[in-house]
Protein backbone atom coordinates (compact mmCIF):
# COMPACT_ATOMS: atom_id res chain seq x y z
CA UNK A 1 0.00 0.00 0.00
CA UNK A 2 1.48 3.33 -1.00
CA UNK A 3 1.47 6.46 1.15
CA UNK A 4 -1.43 8.08 -0.69
CA UNK A 5 -3.68 5.09 -0.17
CA UNK A 6 -2.65 4.89 3.48
CA UNK A 7 -3.61 8.55 4.01
CA UNK A 8 -6.92 8.04 2.22
CA UNK A 9 -7.75 5.12 4.53
CA UNK A 10 -6.59 6.89 7.69
CA UNK A 11 -8.55 10.01 6.75
CA UNK A 12 -11.59 8.02 5.82
CA UNK A 13 -11.73 6.06 9.08
CA UNK A 14 -10.70 8.96 11.34
CA UNK A 15 -13.04 11.55 9.81
CA UNK A 16 -15.92 9.09 9.61
CA UNK A 17 -15.48 8.35 13.33
CA UNK A 18 -15.18 12.01 14.22
CA UNK A 19 -18.22 13.03 12.18
CA UNK A 20 -20.43 10.24 13.48
CA UNK A 21 -19.37 10.90 17.07
CA UNK A 22 -19.80 14.69 16.71
CA UNK A 23 -23.29 14.33 15.27
CA UNK A 24 -24.29 11.74 17.83
CA UNK A 25 -22.91 13.87 20.70
CA UNK A 26 -24.89 16.88 19.52
CA UNK A 27 -28.10 14.87 19.49
CA UNK A 28 -27.58 13.31 22.92
CA UNK A 29 -25.48 16.06 24.60
CA UNK A 30 -23.57 13.28 26.32
CA UNK A 31 -26.35 13.04 28.87
CA UNK A 32 -28.00 10.11 30.57
CA UNK A 33 -30.93 10.04 30.23
CA UNK A 34 -30.79 11.56 26.79
CA UNK A 35 -32.68 14.88 26.52
CA UNK A 36 -35.37 15.23 23.84
CA UNK A 37 -33.84 15.88 20.41
CA UNK A 38 -35.64 19.23 20.18
CA UNK A 39 -33.94 20.37 23.39
CA UNK A 40 -30.53 19.15 22.20
CA UNK A 41 -30.88 20.88 18.83
CA UNK A 42 -32.08 24.16 20.31
CA UNK A 43 -29.21 24.09 22.82
CA UNK A 44 -26.81 23.47 19.94
CA UNK A 45 -28.38 26.53 18.26
CA UNK A 46 -27.17 28.62 21.21
CA UNK A 47 -23.64 27.39 20.56
CA UNK A 48 -23.86 28.08 16.81
CA UNK A 49 -25.19 31.56 17.59
CA UNK A 50 -22.26 32.27 19.90
CA UNK A 51 -19.91 32.32 16.87
CA UNK A 52 -21.75 35.46 15.69
CA UNK A 53 -21.41 34.53 12.04
CA UNK A 54 -24.91 33.60 10.90
CA UNK A 55 -28.24 35.42 11.04
CA UNK A 56 -30.97 33.92 13.23
CA UNK A 57 -32.53 31.89 10.41
CA UNK A 58 -29.07 30.56 9.46
CA UNK A 59 -28.35 29.57 13.06
CA UNK A 60 -31.64 27.68 13.26
CA UNK A 61 -31.03 25.96 9.91
CA UNK A 62 -27.48 24.88 10.79
CA UNK A 63 -28.50 23.69 14.26
CA UNK A 64 -31.32 21.57 12.88
CA UNK A 65 -29.38 20.01 10.01
CA UNK A 66 -25.70 19.79 10.95
CA UNK A 67 -25.86 16.90 13.48
CA UNK A 68 -27.77 14.70 11.02
CA UNK A 69 -25.51 15.75 8.14
CA UNK A 70 -22.45 14.84 10.20
CA UNK A 71 -23.77 11.36 10.94
CA UNK A 72 -24.82 10.84 7.34
CA UNK A 73 -21.51 12.01 5.90
CA UNK A 74 -19.59 9.89 8.41
CA UNK A 75 -21.54 6.81 7.35
CA UNK A 76 -21.04 7.60 3.66
CA UNK A 77 -17.29 7.97 4.20
CA UNK A 78 -17.22 4.57 5.89
CA UNK A 79 -19.23 2.90 3.18
CA UNK A 80 -17.12 4.45 0.45
CA UNK A 81 -19.87 4.72 -2.15
CA UNK A 82 -19.20 7.77 -4.39
CA UNK A 83 -16.36 8.45 -2.02
CA UNK A 84 -14.87 11.49 -3.76
CA UNK A 85 -18.15 13.41 -3.66
CA UNK A 86 -18.60 12.95 0.09
CA UNK A 87 -14.91 13.46 0.78
CA UNK A 88 -15.13 16.82 -1.00
CA UNK A 89 -18.19 17.85 1.02
CA UNK A 90 -16.56 16.72 4.28
CA UNK A 91 -13.45 18.72 3.39
CA UNK A 92 -15.47 21.84 2.65
CA UNK A 93 -17.32 21.47 5.96
CA UNK A 94 -14.05 20.92 7.86
CA UNK A 95 -12.52 24.00 6.23
CA UNK A 96 -15.65 25.94 7.19
CA UNK A 97 -15.32 24.79 10.82
CA UNK A 98 -11.65 25.67 10.79
CA UNK A 99 -12.31 29.16 9.41
CA UNK A 100 -15.01 29.76 12.06
CA UNK A 101 -12.74 28.58 14.87
CA UNK A 102 -9.77 30.65 13.67
CA UNK A 103 -11.95 33.75 13.31
CA UNK A 104 -13.43 33.33 16.80
CA UNK A 105 -10.01 32.73 18.33
CA UNK A 106 -8.53 35.74 16.53
CA UNK A 107 -11.39 37.96 17.71
CA UNK A 108 -10.91 36.69 21.26
CA UNK A 109 -14.46 35.38 21.57
CA UNK A 110 -14.81 33.61 24.89
CA UNK A 111 -17.14 30.88 23.68
CA UNK A 112 -17.47 27.14 23.85
CA UNK A 113 -16.41 25.24 20.76
CA UNK A 114 -19.68 23.30 20.50
CA UNK A 115 -17.81 20.71 18.43
CA UNK A 116 -18.83 17.71 20.51
CA UNK A 117 -21.67 19.32 22.50
CA UNK A 118 -19.53 19.57 25.63
CA UNK A 119 -18.79 22.83 27.44
CA UNK A 120 -15.30 22.91 25.95
CA UNK A 121 -13.79 26.42 25.75
CA UNK A 122 -12.43 27.45 22.36
CA UNK A 123 -8.66 27.61 22.82
CA UNK A 124 -5.51 27.38 20.70
CA UNK A 125 -5.72 23.62 21.21
CA UNK A 126 -9.10 23.62 19.45
CA UNK A 127 -7.62 25.64 16.58
CA UNK A 128 -4.73 23.16 16.15
CA UNK A 129 -7.05 20.17 16.39
CA UNK A 130 -9.40 21.54 13.74
CA UNK A 131 -6.39 22.47 11.60
CA UNK A 132 -5.09 18.91 11.70
CA UNK A 133 -8.52 17.47 10.86
CA UNK A 134 -8.92 19.94 7.98
CA UNK A 135 -5.47 19.13 6.59
CA UNK A 136 -6.24 15.42 6.82
CA UNK A 137 -9.55 15.91 5.01
CA UNK A 138 -7.89 18.00 2.32
CA UNK A 139 -5.09 15.48 1.75
CA UNK A 140 -7.55 12.59 1.73
CA UNK A 141 -9.66 14.26 -0.94
CA UNK A 142 -6.75 15.36 -3.13
CA UNK A 143 -5.18 11.90 -2.96
CA UNK A 144 -8.54 10.27 -3.69
CA UNK A 145 -8.83 12.25 -6.92
CA UNK A 146 -5.20 11.48 -7.83
CA UNK A 147 -5.62 7.77 -7.17
CA UNK A 148 -8.81 7.69 -9.22
CA UNK A 149 -6.81 8.55 -12.30
CA UNK A 150 -4.67 5.46 -11.86
CA UNK A 151 -5.95 1.90 -12.52
CA UNK A 152 -6.98 0.05 -9.36
CA UNK A 153 -4.08 -2.08 -8.02
CA UNK A 154 -6.35 -5.12 -7.81
CA UNK A 155 -7.47 -4.80 -11.42
CA UNK A 156 -6.09 -7.19 -13.98
CA UNK A 157 -3.00 -5.97 -15.85
CA UNK A 158 -3.68 -4.58 -19.25
CA UNK A 159 -3.05 -7.03 -22.03
CA UNK A 160 -0.33 -6.09 -24.48
CA UNK B 1 -22.50 -5.63 -3.98
CA UNK B 2 -18.83 -6.23 -3.29
CA UNK B 3 -17.57 -7.92 -0.14
CA UNK B 4 -16.03 -4.64 1.00
CA UNK B 5 -19.37 -2.84 0.77
CA UNK B 6 -21.10 -5.59 2.77
CA UNK B 7 -18.46 -5.32 5.49
CA UNK B 8 -18.89 -1.55 5.59
CA UNK B 9 -22.67 -1.85 5.92
CA UNK B 10 -22.29 -4.40 8.75
CA UNK B 11 -19.84 -2.11 10.53
CA UNK B 12 -22.20 0.85 10.19
CA UNK B 13 -25.17 -1.12 11.49
CA UNK B 14 -23.11 -2.31 14.45
CA UNK B 15 -22.15 1.29 15.22
CA UNK B 16 -25.76 2.44 15.04
CA UNK B 17 -26.87 -0.39 17.32
CA UNK B 18 -24.13 0.43 19.83
CA UNK B 19 -25.08 4.10 19.75
CA UNK B 20 -28.75 3.36 20.30
CA UNK B 21 -27.96 1.05 23.18
CA UNK B 22 -25.76 3.66 24.86
CA UNK B 23 -28.18 6.51 24.30
CA UNK B 24 -31.16 4.63 25.65
CA UNK B 25 -29.29 3.64 28.77
CA UNK B 26 -29.89 -0.05 28.15
CA UNK B 27 -26.48 -0.77 29.58
CA UNK B 28 -26.62 0.46 33.20
CA UNK B 29 -23.01 -0.51 33.89
CA UNK B 30 -21.80 1.54 30.97
CA UNK B 31 -24.02 4.45 31.93
CA UNK B 32 -22.79 4.31 35.52
CA UNK B 33 -19.16 4.32 34.41
CA UNK B 34 -19.87 7.24 32.11
CA UNK B 35 -21.22 9.30 35.01
CA UNK B 36 -18.58 8.32 37.54
CA UNK B 37 -15.72 9.10 35.20
CA UNK B 38 -16.90 12.63 34.77
CA UNK B 39 -17.97 13.49 38.30
CA UNK B 40 -14.98 13.58 40.64
CA UNK B 41 -12.64 16.38 39.74
CA UNK B 42 -10.69 18.73 41.94
CA UNK B 43 -11.71 22.36 42.00
CA UNK B 44 -8.48 24.27 42.04
CA UNK B 45 -6.33 22.21 39.72
CA UNK B 46 -8.82 21.98 36.87
CA UNK B 47 -10.34 25.43 37.08
CA UNK B 48 -9.27 27.29 33.96
CA UNK B 49 -8.27 30.93 34.09
CA UNK B 50 -11.31 33.02 34.81
CA UNK B 51 -12.11 35.50 32.14
CA UNK B 52 -14.72 38.06 31.45
CA UNK B 53 -16.01 39.08 28.09
CA UNK B 54 -15.30 42.60 27.00
CA UNK B 55 -17.78 43.27 24.28
CA UNK B 56 -20.46 40.84 23.14
CA UNK B 57 -18.31 37.85 24.07
CA UNK B 58 -15.10 39.67 23.18
CA UNK B 59 -12.64 39.29 26.00
CA UNK B 60 -9.26 40.76 26.76
CA UNK B 61 -6.35 38.37 26.93
CA UNK B 62 -6.32 38.77 30.67
CA UNK B 63 -6.91 36.09 33.19
CA UNK B 64 -7.72 36.47 36.82
CA UNK B 65 -7.95 34.32 39.83
CA UNK B 66 -11.16 34.22 41.82
CA UNK B 67 -11.67 36.93 44.36
CA UNK B 68 -11.26 34.61 47.32
CA UNK B 69 -9.85 31.39 45.88
CA UNK B 70 -8.90 29.59 49.06
CA UNK B 71 -12.17 30.30 50.75
CA UNK B 72 -14.34 29.37 47.79
CA UNK B 73 -12.32 26.28 47.01
CA UNK B 74 -12.84 25.09 50.56
CA UNK B 75 -16.54 25.74 50.59
CA UNK B 76 -16.87 24.30 47.10
CA UNK B 77 -15.19 21.05 48.01
CA UNK B 78 -17.67 20.52 50.80
CA UNK B 79 -20.54 20.48 48.34
CA UNK B 80 -20.95 17.44 46.09
CA UNK B 81 -20.22 18.46 42.51
CA UNK B 82 -23.18 17.70 40.24
CA UNK B 83 -22.50 15.49 37.28
CA UNK B 84 -22.91 17.33 33.99
CA UNK B 85 -26.40 16.78 32.76
CA UNK B 86 -27.73 15.96 36.19
CA UNK B 87 -29.37 18.61 38.33
CA UNK B 88 -28.34 18.96 41.95
CA UNK B 89 -30.85 17.65 44.45
CA UNK B 90 -32.08 21.17 45.18
CA UNK B 91 -31.02 24.65 44.24
CA UNK B 92 -28.55 25.67 46.90
CA UNK B 93 -28.58 28.93 48.84
CA UNK B 94 -31.15 30.86 46.87
CA UNK B 95 -31.38 34.41 48.13
CA UNK B 96 -35.10 35.21 47.69
CA UNK B 97 -34.18 38.84 47.04
CA UNK B 98 -32.07 37.81 44.03
CA UNK B 99 -34.52 35.29 42.59
CA UNK B 100 -37.48 36.11 40.39
CA UNK B 101 -40.63 34.29 39.40
CA UNK B 102 -42.22 31.17 40.73
CA UNK B 103 -40.09 28.58 42.54
CA UNK B 104 -42.33 25.96 40.97
CA UNK B 105 -41.62 27.11 37.42
CA UNK B 106 -40.69 24.21 35.12
CA UNK B 107 -37.41 25.86 34.10
CA UNK B 108 -34.84 27.50 36.34
CA UNK B 109 -32.13 29.81 35.03
CA UNK B 110 -29.13 30.59 37.24
CA UNK B 111 -27.21 33.51 35.77
CA UNK B 112 -23.63 33.87 37.02
CA UNK B 113 -22.81 37.47 36.37
CA UNK B 114 -20.31 40.23 37.13
CA UNK B 115 -21.56 43.83 37.23
CA UNK B 116 -18.36 45.13 35.61
CA UNK B 117 -18.39 42.63 32.75
CA UNK B 118 -19.58 44.22 29.46
CA UNK B 119 -21.00 40.95 28.11
CA UNK B 120 -23.07 40.60 31.29
CA UNK B 121 -24.47 44.06 30.58
CA UNK B 122 -25.32 42.97 27.02
CA UNK B 123 -27.00 39.81 28.27
CA UNK B 124 -28.98 41.78 30.86
CA UNK B 125 -30.12 44.49 28.47
CA UNK B 126 -30.75 42.53 25.27
CA UNK B 127 -31.92 39.17 26.55
CA UNK B 128 -32.66 38.73 30.24
CA UNK B 129 -35.07 41.63 30.49
CA UNK B 130 -37.14 40.08 27.72
CA UNK B 131 -36.94 36.75 29.52
CA UNK B 132 -38.20 38.48 32.67
CA UNK B 133 -41.13 39.99 30.77
CA UNK B 134 -42.13 36.94 28.75
CA UNK B 135 -41.14 33.92 30.83
CA UNK B 136 -40.48 34.91 34.44
CA UNK B 137 -43.55 37.07 34.93
CA UNK B 138 -45.72 34.34 33.40
CA UNK B 139 -44.43 31.69 35.81
CA UNK B 140 -42.60 29.67 33.19
CA UNK B 141 -39.05 30.43 34.32
CA UNK B 142 -37.52 30.92 37.76
CA UNK B 143 -34.55 33.26 37.33
CA UNK B 144 -31.78 33.42 39.93
CA UNK B 145 -29.06 36.04 39.83
CA UNK B 146 -25.73 34.68 41.09
CA UNK B 147 -22.82 36.97 41.85
CA UNK B 148 -19.57 35.92 40.24
CA UNK B 149 -17.30 38.96 40.68
CA UNK B 150 -13.97 38.43 38.94
CA UNK B 151 -10.80 39.68 40.59
CA UNK B 152 -9.73 41.24 37.28
CA UNK B 153 -12.50 43.82 37.75
CA UNK B 154 -11.56 46.29 40.46
CA UNK B 155 -15.09 47.37 41.39
CA UNK B 156 -17.26 44.37 40.61
CA UNK B 157 -17.28 43.02 44.17
CA UNK B 158 -18.22 46.45 45.54
CA UNK B 159 -21.02 46.64 42.97
CA UNK B 160 -22.19 43.15 43.97
CA UNK B 161 -22.31 44.24 47.63
CA UNK B 162 -24.42 47.31 46.82
CA UNK B 163 -26.76 45.31 44.57
CA UNK B 164 -27.21 42.66 47.24
CA UNK B 165 -27.84 45.27 49.93
CA UNK B 166 -30.42 46.99 47.70
CA UNK B 167 -32.02 43.63 46.97
CA UNK B 168 -32.58 43.12 50.68
CA UNK B 169 -34.64 46.31 50.63
CA UNK B 170 -36.59 45.07 47.63
CA UNK B 171 -34.78 47.44 45.29
CA UNK B 172 -32.87 44.94 43.20
CA UNK B 173 -34.40 45.85 39.83
CA UNK B 174 -33.63 49.61 39.75
CA UNK B 175 -30.15 49.15 41.22
CA UNK B 176 -29.20 46.31 38.87
CA UNK B 177 -30.45 48.36 35.95
CA UNK B 178 -28.53 51.46 37.09
CA UNK B 179 -25.32 49.49 37.59
CA UNK B 180 -25.45 47.86 34.18
CA UNK B 181 -26.61 50.92 32.26
CA UNK B 182 -23.95 53.17 33.81
CA UNK B 183 -21.23 50.52 33.79
CA UNK B 184 -18.77 52.52 31.67
CA UNK B 185 -19.03 55.50 34.05
CA UNK B 186 -18.52 53.85 37.42
CA UNK B 187 -15.90 51.41 36.20
CA UNK B 188 -13.70 54.42 35.35
CA UNK B 189 -14.40 56.43 38.47
CA UNK B 190 -15.17 53.63 40.91
CA UNK B 191 -18.23 55.60 42.05
CA UNK B 192 -20.56 52.69 42.66
CA UNK B 193 -22.07 54.48 45.65
CA UNK B 194 -23.07 57.49 43.56
CA UNK B 195 -24.56 55.31 40.82
CA UNK B 196 -26.75 53.47 43.32
CA UNK B 197 -27.64 56.64 45.22
CA UNK B 198 -29.05 58.13 42.01
CA UNK B 199 -31.89 55.59 41.94
CA UNK B 200 -32.65 55.26 45.68
CA UNK B 201 -34.12 57.64 48.22
CA UNK B 202 -31.75 59.04 50.88
CA UNK B 203 -33.34 56.82 53.54
CA UNK B 204 -32.94 53.71 51.41
CA UNK B 205 -29.38 54.67 50.54
CA UNK B 206 -28.53 55.05 54.21
CA UNK B 207 -29.74 51.49 54.85
CA UNK B 208 -27.81 50.20 51.84
CA UNK B 209 -24.61 51.87 53.05
CA UNK B 210 -25.11 50.41 56.50
CA UNK B 211 -25.52 46.92 55.06
CA UNK B 212 -22.46 47.33 52.84
CA UNK B 213 -20.35 48.56 55.75
CA UNK B 214 -21.68 45.78 57.95
CA UNK B 215 -19.54 43.32 56.00
CA UNK B 216 -22.11 40.53 56.10
CA UNK B 217 -22.77 40.50 52.36
CA UNK B 218 -19.45 38.97 51.32
CA UNK B 219 -20.41 35.58 52.71
CA UNK B 220 -23.42 35.38 50.39
CA UNK B 221 -21.34 36.55 47.41
CA UNK B 222 -18.69 33.94 48.19
CA UNK B 223 -21.37 31.25 48.34
CA UNK B 224 -22.52 32.18 44.86
CA UNK B 225 -18.91 32.17 43.67
CA UNK B 226 -18.29 28.72 45.15
CA UNK B 227 -21.45 27.44 43.51
CA UNK B 228 -20.19 28.80 40.20
CA UNK B 229 -16.94 26.93 40.65
CA UNK B 230 -18.94 23.80 41.32
CA UNK B 231 -20.62 24.26 37.94
CA UNK B 232 -17.17 24.89 36.41
CA UNK B 233 -18.06 28.47 35.55
CA UNK B 234 -14.92 29.95 34.01
CA UNK B 235 -16.25 33.12 32.48
CA UNK B 236 -19.09 35.56 32.82
CA UNK B 237 -21.87 35.52 31.96
CA UNK B 238 -22.61 31.83 32.37
CA UNK B 239 -26.19 30.61 32.55
CA UNK B 240 -27.09 27.25 34.03
CA UNK B 241 -30.49 25.96 32.99
CA UNK B 242 -32.31 23.36 35.08
CA UNK B 243 -35.28 21.47 33.72
CA UNK B 244 -36.68 17.99 34.23
CA UNK B 245 -33.73 16.95 36.42
CA UNK B 246 -31.23 17.94 33.73
CA UNK B 247 -28.66 20.72 33.86
CA UNK B 248 -27.53 22.68 30.80
CA UNK B 249 -24.64 25.12 31.38
CA UNK B 250 -24.05 27.75 28.73
CA UNK B 251 -21.25 30.34 28.71
CA UNK B 252 -21.61 33.62 26.88
CA UNK B 253 -24.24 35.99 25.61
CA UNK B 254 -27.39 34.57 24.05
CA UNK B 255 -29.61 36.34 21.58
CA UNK B 256 -33.21 36.37 22.71
CA UNK B 257 -34.66 34.66 19.62
CA UNK B 258 -32.39 31.64 19.96
CA UNK B 259 -32.81 31.48 23.73
CA UNK B 260 -36.59 31.66 23.29
CA UNK B 261 -36.45 28.61 21.03
CA UNK B 262 -34.47 26.70 23.68
CA UNK B 263 -36.78 27.72 26.54
CA UNK B 264 -39.83 26.76 24.48
CA UNK B 265 -38.31 23.35 23.85
CA UNK B 266 -37.62 22.88 27.56
CA UNK B 267 -41.15 23.97 28.42
CA UNK B 268 -42.73 21.72 25.80
CA UNK B 269 -41.66 18.70 27.83
CA UNK B 270 -43.76 19.79 30.82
Amino acid sequence: MNLRRAIIWIGRLALAGIFIYAGYAKLTMGMHPRPPIGVALSFFALQVDSYQILPTWGVKFVAKTLPFAEIGLGLLLLIGWRFRIWATIVTLIMLGFFAAVVRSYALGLQINCGCFATPEPLTIKTVFRDGIFSALALLMTIFAFMEARKPHPWSAPEKA
Amino acid sequence: MSRRAILAVVAVLALIALGLQMSRGLSPALAARFNVDRAPQSLASEQPALTSSNDRNVAPAVSASPAAPEKTAESGSAVPRPTPGQAPAGLADVDPHKAFGSKNAPVTMEVFSDFQCPACKTLYITTNRQVMDNYVSTGKVYLIHRDFPLAMHAHSRVAARYARAAAQLGKNEPVEQALFQNQEKWEKTGDVDGTVAAVLSPAEMAKVRALVKGGTLDAAIDKDFALGQMYRVNQTPTTVFHSANQTYPYAGVMSYDILKQFLDQLLSGH
